[in-house]
Order: structure tokens, then C-alpha cells, then sequence
């Protein structure tokens, strides 16, 4: 392919991602409906501070951040063990175990949504961040033992070997050893886990009914008769900076490949 | 030589633990609704198979399973394709890391913005909305527009994740397996055919994997951008079931829940043990 040919594909596949992006954050900056003296088409920061003007909105700020973060160290804390037993040890049953960890992540939530409300509900973990972080792990969990055992098998064998021949115990060797040397990998887990647990609806709608709603359910609900698109595409753009800081933090490790054991 | 312990078993518990709650109870419970006809959950009655049988009989679900089939085999068409020539084309760039952060973008995004997010883009007052109602563009009354409008989306959404990891397989394909192609003479065809496709084949595997389900269950995004219309073209799978939770017909919902999950899992076991056998 030509230098000029490469050039107008890469511009193109740009402008493709850029335009939706672009289109939110032009709206977000103007006045959607005439209110406050203001015209329709007007440039305005009032969206902006229209989100600080409602108090559901700024809780569902809290929210979204406690339930995201709480999923991820849920994920973390139980895949690093299950990664480093798929990775070291072969045991009865361990192929069937990593392809029901692959069914799951492949069930559609909606498969699942009407049980996990009642059973959710039986448990009083309805309208809390805490069950939307326990019921994503549905999906997240299978990932970070797939991302975590990619990078446990690129570490060799005679690192564990040394550390225990220093008697050192196997949870000594997970802080000490094992976590700093697969950063990266943990990482990387937590960045798949977070954008697949921040971006999820149908489990956050059937759990949030009437409280604990995250940015998501929040920003639903603003859909009226008489909708503010302004404000909605405000939210929208707050909802967008966390994933942004996430990529940028992880940007060197992003195409760093993992591979599905099954 | 990988040693065979059992007591690996107890470093899963805490996974399993969690499983246990949210997956496996919830499935078997669904299982369990499946079989019965419920008017609330402390009445219902044992109906055995009679959901299925209604289900497989019923034209509306073949005409739905075609449609998301047809969705399904589209995405997977355009995006796999697109996703490896963009991947292969970033490795020619001087910094491919700021690519693959902005296509990394449209998956940050809340899924139930993004429809909103393309239908003002495309309206009356959007950047390209004025353009393409002039060119003709009439996405809630002609079906081709509308799953036009839902390819497109879904594309502009998933094809970073295709290029991020078809990106990570080529960037471990050392140079020296270039040079030795360039001293055979290898066509560029025979490069991508015979290095570059089996190094990220693994990566393929996954992105096929998780864009088939993701696409074969498209809910939020479909739902939003004309509710299954224009006259049911793009009422898939899910958009069935969510009428039947809607209308609390949970025996129903539950019977095609089931369904659904027997036809991912048996395409995804189906997709494992072809791969398997390629990888001794």
C-alpha cells in the first residue's frame, strides 16, 4: 500500500471513531432546551453544572465507583489463585472446569437476569452497588483467569521453585514474588474487567430498580417527554472520563495478547 | 512437566464460591422455571416440556433465530476482516499505541448510550444526519437503513477490540521471520498466510468467540435505535425474550432463556473442539 493510500485509511478510521464522540461532546456544551434566559443552539457550561445540581446524579457518581472497583478487587482476589492453580497444576477436572468458566462468560445476561433479582432480593442485595459488583463477576471472573494465567505461564516454573526453596509460604510468595512480577498482567485484568463491568445495563437495570443506581440507570432515567439532551450527553461525557484515565494508564500493555484455555 | 495435584482444587474455591452464587444457582433456577407454567412464584404448576414444544414450533422464534444468525454472520464478516487489516496497517505506523487508544474509546462507552449517542449523529440536527436524510437515509421505515444504522454502530463499538488483539499477535511474531520471508521471496499473501495468520490465531479464537455472543444477543443497542423495527426486521432473539419478562410470562422467558443458552453453548463447543484439535 502507498504512503498517501495509508495515510487517507488511517484519517479515515479517525474521523470514523472521532464522529459519534464528537457529536456528544459538542451537545454536551449546549443548551438543548430554552431555560435559564438561554437559547436553544447556545454555547453553555450549564449542563455541567446542572450534574452537581442533582443529587441522584452525583450519587450515581458513587455509586458506579463503588461497585466497579469492588468488582474488580472481587476478580483479582479470586482469580489470582485459580489463574496460578490453571497454570501451574494439572487436577481432575480442570478442562471442564475452564470450559464452564468460558459457558459463562458467554451466557447472555438476560438469560440470567430474572433469578439473580429474586435471589438478589432474598439476600437484600438489591439496589446496592455491592450486588451488581457480585453479579459481574459473571463474566469478569472467567477474564481474569484467562488475562491472569497468560501472564503466570510467561513467568518460568524455577521462579515459584526458588521462593518456596527459601520457605517462603504460598501466600507470601503471591505478595512478595508473584504480583510484582506479572504487574502488567494485573493490570490488564483489571482494565478488561473494569470496561466490561463499567459499560454492563442489563444486570445494573434489573438490580437497580429503585436505589443504588449507577451513572448508567441514572442517565436512563433522564429520558422524559421533555428530554435535556444536553444534560444527558454531559453525563455521557462524565461517564466516558474514568475509561479514558483506564486506557491511558494501560496504554502500553493494551496489546499485550491473551489466550483462552479451554 | 506440569504436576497433577488435587489440591489445586482449594486455590479455585474462592472462584468457585462465587460461581456458585451468581452463575450456577441462578442457571439451575431458570432450569427449574423452565419446566413449569408460573402465574407467581408461589404457584406453578409442572408442565414439563410444553414451553419448548411452543417455543420450536413457533414460527416467531425461527424468524428471530435467522435474523440474529444473518446479524451475527454480518458483524463477523466486516469487523474480523477490518480489524486484522487495521491491526496489520497500525504496524506500519510510527505510533500505533495512539490508535489503539482511540479505537480502545468506543468500548468505555456505556452500552446504553451508544445508540443514543449514533441516532443524534444521524438526526435531523446531527453532524451527518442532514447529509444522509438527503441522500435518502430513513432508518425507522426502511429495514435495510435500520440494520445498516446497527452494523455500523455495532462496528464503530467493537472494532478495537478485534484490532487490539489481532494488534497483540502480530507484535510477537519475531523480525527474523520477516527477513527469512524476504530472502524466499514470499508474496505479501503468503506472509500474512503462513506467519502472521497461525501467530494470532489464538487472539482470532477469542475475538470470534466473544463478537459471536455479544452479536447473537444484541439487546440495549437494537432495542434502542427502532424497538425490532421497522415491522419486525430487526427483532432478534433477545428483544423476544425481553417482551416475554415484560409481560411476566416468566415460565416463557424462562423456557427460551434456556434455549438460547443450549444454542451458544453448543456453538461454543463446537468452536473449542475444532480449535483443540488444530492446537495438540
Amino acid at each position: 500500500m502507498s504512503a498517501a493510500a495509508r495515510t487517507l485509511a488511517l484519517a479515515a478510521l479517525l474521523i470514523f471513531i472521532a464522529l459519534p464522540l464528537v457529536q456528544t461532546v459538542v451537545l454536551s456544551f449546549t443548551a438543548t432546551l430554552p431555560q435559564d434566559g438561554l437559547e436553544t443552539g447556545q454555547f453553555t457550561l450549564m449542563n455541567y453544572a446542572r450534574i452537581f445540581d442533582t443529587p441522584a446524579l452525583v450519587a450515581s457518581i458513587g455509586n458506579s465507583f463503588i461497585y466497579v472497583t469492588l468488582n474488580v478487587a472481587l476478580c483479582l482476589a479470586a482469580g489470582l489463585p485459580a489463574a496460578y492453580a490453571f497454570s501451574r497444576y494439572r487436577f481432575t477436572g480442570d478442562r471442564h472446569v475452564l470450559f464452564l468458566m468460558l459457558a459463562f462468560r458467554v451466557t447472555p445476561p438476560v438469560v440470567l437476569s430474572l433469578p439473580i433479582f429474586i435471589l438478589f432480593a432474598n439476600l437484600g442485595l438489591v439496589n446496592t452497588p455491592v450486588g451488581i459488583a457480585l453479579v459481574h463477576c459473571v463474566f469478569n471472573l472467567p477474564i481474569a483467569i484467562w488475562i491472569l494465567e497468560s501472564f503466570i505461564s510467561a513467568v518460568p516454573r524455577e521462579f515459584d521453585e526458588t521462593a518456596f526453596l527459601d520457605g517462603q509460604s504460598l501466600p507470601g510468595f503471591f505478595f512478595s514474588k508473584l504480583i510484582p512480577a506479572i504487574a502488567p498482567g494485573i493490570g490488564v485484568a483489571a482494565f478488561f474487567c473494569f470496561i466490561f463491568s463499567w459499560v454492563e445495563v442489563v444486570f445494573a437495570r434489573i438490580l437497580t430498580g429503585t436505589g443504588g443506581k449507577p451513572i448508567t440507570m441514572a442517565i436512563n432515567a433522564l429520558f422524559s417527554f421533555r428530554t435535556d439532551i444536553g444534560l444527558v450527553m454531559a453525563m455521557t461525557v462524565f461517564s466516558l472520563l474514568p475509561g479514558v484515565l483506564m486506557i491511558v494508564f494501560v496504554r502500553r500493555h493494551i496489546a499485550r495478547g491473551f489466550v483462552i484455555r479451554t | 512437566m506440569t504436576p497433577h495435584s488435587n489440591r489445586a482444587w482449594l486455590l479455585l474455591l474462592p472462584a468457585i464460591a462465587i460461581m456458585g452464587l451468581v452463575a450456577v444457582i441462578p442457571l439451575l433456577t431458570v432450569l427449574n422455571y423452565s419446566f413449569h407454567d408460573i402465574f407467581t412464584l408461589e404457584s406453578r404448576y409442572w408442565i414439563g416440556l410444553e414451553w419448548y414444544g411452543e417455543i420450536i414450533t413457533s414460527q416467531r422464534f425461527w424468524a428471530s433465530l435467522a435474523r440474529s444468525a444473518l446479524f451475527s454472520a454480518v458483524v463477523l464478516t466486516i469487523q474480523v476482516p477490518l480489524g486484522i487489516a487495521v491491526a496489520l496497517l497500525l504496524r506500519s505506523t510510527r505510533h500505533p499505541t495512539l490508535y489503539l487508544m482511540a479505537l480502545a474509546l468506543p468500548l468505555v462507552v456505556p452500552w446504553n448510550m451508544i445508540p443514543g449517542m449514533w441516532l443524534t449523529l444521524v438526526g435531523p440536527q446531527g453532524l451527518v444526519g442532514p447529509s444522509l436524510i438527503a441522500a435518502g437515509f430513513d432508518y425507522k421505515f426502511t429495514a435495510l437503513h435500520t440494520w445498516a444504522l446497527i452494523v455500523t454502530m455495532d462496528t464503530w463499538h467493537w472494532l478495537g477490540l478485534v484490532v487490539i488483539l489481532s494488534y497483540a499477535g502480530l507484535s510477537a511474531i519475531p523480525r527474523p521471520y520477516y527477513q527469512a520471508a524476504e530472502i524466499d521471496g514470499a508474496s505479501r499473501a503468503a506472509i500474512f498466510r503462513h506467519i502472521e495468520l497461525p501467530k494470532i490465531a489464538g487472539a482470532l479464537a477469542i475475538v470470534l468467540l466473544l463478537r459471536f455472543v455479544d452479536s447473537f444477543m444484541i439487546y440495549t443497542e437494537a432495542f434502542r435505535i427502532n424497538a425490532g423495527g421497522p415491522q419486525g426486521a430487526t427483532t432478534f432473539l433477545s428483544l423476544d425474550l425481553g417482551e416475554d419478562i415484560n409481560a411476566y410470562s416468566y415460565g416463557s422467558a424462562a423456557a427460551r432463556a434456556m434455549t438460547y443458552f443450549l444454542i451458544v453453548i453448543t456453538v461454543v463447543w463446537a468452536f473449542v473442539q475444532v480449535t483443540r484439535r488444530r492446537t495438540p
